[in-house]
């Protein structure tokens, strides 16, 4: 799975820390998410999508492998 | 996110405390020179040998256990999905080395007391290390930035 994570945050101006925390997560999980060594669950998903306001196809999207 | 049965993250140090703890006194017992052989040993089951065997045998467990069950400081999904992970890399280690020391050996105390030990270490190694590896990702990251 792909996802613009690292895009979305740089529009928004926010860091992986600011991020992991308006979620509870940690640091380390944003980020590796984001290098797409981790797969978020559905409703961690749908929380980094409220975030920035947008639904969860336009931050994630399937990759062809999956 | 809940998590399961797990102990809070102080009980990470108690673990310790109670790992480090019984270190000393198995050496001592060592460099004293108490042997099993030496002493006549009791058939009863509560015999100095078998007591001090079991007292420093459940600190340990009970040591590692702790330090293997202990929440992180944020207990997210990732964290439970290397939790699992390596939970399940302990179980494959464990049953491997199991397997092997019951076909080549007949010391089946060494055997039940490797068992004992080899999953909660090897789970507690691999899970630090993927942690670890996670943090230097994040550091570098930042050198880089």
């Amino acid at each position: 799975m792909k996802n613009n994570i690292r895009v979305e945050r740089a529009i928004k101006n926010i860091t992986q820390a600011e991020l992991a925390e308006l979620i509870g997560v940690s640091r380390q999980t944003i980020n590796t998410i984001e290098s797409n060594r981790y797969v978020p669950s559905t409703v961690l998903a749908l929380k980094i999508a409220r975030v920035f306001g947008k639904p969860v196809e336009d931050i994630f999207s399937l990759d062809e492998e999956d | 996110m809940k998590s399961h049965f797990l102990f809070p993250h102080w009980f990470r140090y108690l673990g310790l405390a109670l790992f480090l703890i019984h270190i000393p006194i198995v050496m001592f017992k060592k460099e004293m020179g108490f042997s099993m052989h030496e002493e006549p040993v009791s058939d009863d089951l509560f015999n100095s040998h078998h007591i001090f065997f079991m007292t420093t045998t459940l600190l340990m467990a009970i040591g590692l256990f702790f330090i293997a069950f202990a929440k992180e400081r944020i207990e997210d999904e990732q964290i439970f999905k290397l939790r699992l992970d390596s939970l399940q890399w302990a179980i494959y280690v464990n049953y491997i080395l199991l397997v092997v020391s019951l076909i080549l050996s007949k010391d089946t105390e060494h055997i039940l007391f490797l068992n004992l030990l080899v999953p909660l270490v090897f789970f507690i190694v691999r899970f630090r290390w993927k942690i670890f590896q996670n943090n230097r990702l994040i550091n570098k990251e930042e050198g880089q930035a």
